[in-house]
């Protein structure tokens, strides 16, 4: 009897141990929201008081609530529409998307093989150095003169941008995996490549995650780059339309539109890594 | 240095088994190892070590911390190599790990991105291992003997010190391998488990015709799981003194104490510890 109530005590405890976790979960993050939302608030109040107050004129600094008009005509249209925030967005999302998974998968590429074999360290790294400190969006002109002022170049922008952080966090994850595990596969006589799969790769995946993280923001960037360099469509082209016109709060719309983008961008990309590296930083025993 | 100097009986007893039958499965020859260290002087490791194993045998290696048995283990399993001298398995040289042989490491060195099933059978689907049926049940059989039943899909963070150690034991096992190399594997288990774990080991060498190098810091485990203890010196690493376990199998812990052969093993041990 007395054996019963106690297991069932402890199930209870567990249940609610792990009830406890998740309420302190939830309100933790109310809380962060709570704050979040009360610094933006203060941020907008601070910005219609000064606009107010120091009489900034609307082609300089608009005042928050045409942002948020400028915000919401592009919005409240059909998706189709050519007012809309929907097709330059999708434009930039698809080009920046592209050009990001082709600088992706290169970077894990060419970072595996520095990895992997040393004489290709030897001979790229010299270059991975020289272009890592090139300011690279200063080749974009490079760029749009090889690719044209169409998909091509933003394509090929994003790609170089995404292409770094990937080949120099792969290359760094990889050197990074623990003797240990390589002298493991070594005792299984293990091939190079069941190596490379089995230990190298998830090794590096807390690393090629940070790389991915940048990379996809950076991409974006370089996709924006491109469109200003005279493109026909794009997010880069509505902020340089809305600039020609001195629609400044159109050219803040815009700014908004990108920042919750790359927002979300980076938050899919922290939430496919917990997903799949959730053992990363757990405790060794 | 005059243990060195002193004639390890045992090591003439294993040397005359070895003439009169075939060549032994490991036999190491005035072995040299040397580290490197990043001020400069090395460390000499290993000071020509001589070992002959034979097929079959379960030989325990103690010694003081870092005397050099994990050394020894590594050379053995073809993950270092020494400096002078001459190592064999199977009559072949020494060189680069055979799939014939399981390591247990000084730590579990699990790979924390697979569960433990995952773990227990990487050894079959690298290096070319076959994947039988009867190796799978074995396996899952072992995993019941670890008392890791119930915790296959859990990951090694889940997971104790000791669970974790227990698991890459099985691992080790998974290939059914001729030879076994174990570095301390017990050390993170409490008394009981340790025991229980020595028994089953005990079980599945008898059943199974493996040879087994265990090192151990427990003159205990030592004296209950090996044919023959090789005692070591403190670094530089020699060989001090072999001693044979003239003790029946299967044997029993409770049956151990006060037993008068293991009494005066064990002071013998603790006097070349000392
Ligand atoms: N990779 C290395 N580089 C330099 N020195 C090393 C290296 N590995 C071991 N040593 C040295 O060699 C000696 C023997 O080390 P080893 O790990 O074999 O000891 P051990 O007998 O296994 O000790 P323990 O019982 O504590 O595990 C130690 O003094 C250590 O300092
Ligand atoms: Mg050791």
């Amino acid at each position: 009897m007395t054996d019963i109530r106690t297991e069932s005590n402890a199930m209870d405890l567990i249940a609610s141990s792990s009830a406890a976790a998740k309420n302190r979960r939830r309100n933790e993050r109310i809380r962060n929201i709570g704050i979040g939302f009360a610094g933006f608030l203060t941020l907008v109040l601070v910005w219609k008081l000064s606009v107010n107050y120091f009489n900034v004129p609307s082609y300089i600094l608009p005042a928050p609530e045409q942002v948020v008009v400028a915000l919401w005509s592009g919005l409240a249209v059909p998706v189709t529409s050519p007012l809309g925030w929907y097709l330059p967005l999708w434009s930039t999302m698809a080009n920046a998307l592209a050009g990001f998974l082709i600088g992706a998968l290169l970077g894990l590429f060419f970072g595996s093989l520095m990895a992997e074999f040393r004489p290709v360290e030897t001979a790229l790294m010299p270059y991975a150095f020289a272009l890592q400190s090139l300011p690279k969006v200063a080749i974009a002109p490079l760029i749009v003169i090889w690719c044209g002022f169409g998909d091509g170049s933003k394509v090929a922008m994003a790609a170089l941008l995404a292409f770094f952080p990937m080949m120099v966090n792969s290359f760094a994850g990889m050197r990074a995996a623990e003797v240990e595990r390589i002298e493991l596969m070594k005792v299984l006589s293990a091939s190079r490549l069941e190596t490379y799969r089995l230990v190298k790769l998830p090794s590096a995946a807390p690393y090629i995650f940070a790389g991915l993280d940048m990379g996809i923001v950076y991409a974006l960037l370089g996709t924006i780059v491109a469109e200003f360099l005279g493109a026909q469509e794009g997010m880069g082209v509505a902020i340089t339309k809305a600039q020609a016109v001195t629609d400044v709060a159109g050219v803040f719309a815009a700014l908004v539109v990108l920042g919750v983008t790359g927002i979300l961008l980076h938050l899919i990309v922290r939430w496919v890594e917990r997903s799949i590296v959730h053992w990363a930083d757990r405790g060794k025993h | 240095m005059t243990i060195a100097i002193e004639a390890p009986a045992g090591a003439m007893i294993a040397g005359e088994q070895a003439q009169s039958r075939r060549s032994p499965l490991i036999a190491v020859k005035d072995v040299v190892k040397v580290y490197p260290t990043v001020a400069g002087d090395a460390v000499l490791a290993l000071d020509h070590v001589n070992l002959d194993i034979e097929s079959g045998e379960f030989v325990c290696l103690v010694g003081p911390s870092g005397c050099g048995k994990t050394t020894l283990l590594r050379l053995l399993a073809g993950l270092d190599t020494s400096d002078a001298g001459t190592s064999s398995l199977a009559g072949k040289a020494l060189n680069g790990p055979s799939p014939e042989v399981g390591v247990v490491f000084q730590q579990a060195n699990l790979l924390p991105w697979f569960t433990v099933m995952q773990n227990v059978l990487l050894p079959l689907s690298v290096g070319g291992a076959r994947k039988s049926e009867q190796l799978i049940t074995q396996i899952q059989a072992l995993l019941r003997v670890a008392g890791l039943e119930g915790f296959e899909n859990k990951y090694p963070y889940e997971l104790s010190g000791g669970m974790q150690q227990r698991a890459s034991i099985v691992r080790a096992l998974a290939r059914d391998p001729k030879l076994l190399l174990m570095d301390e594997p017990f050390g993170a288990l409490d008394a009981l488990t340790r025991e229980r774990m020595n028994a089953e080991l005990q079980r599945i060498w008898m059943a199974s015709g493996k040879t087994v190098v265990l090192i151990t810091h427990s003159i205990e485990e030592a004296i209950f799981l090996g044919d023959r203890i090789v005692v070591m010196s403190p670094r530089p690493g020699r060989i001090v003194r072999e001693l044979k376990v003239d003790l029946p199998r299967p044997r029993v812990s409770t049956e151990m104490l006060g037993n008068p052969v293991h009494t005066a093993l064990a002071r013998e041990i603790r006097m070349l510890l000392e």
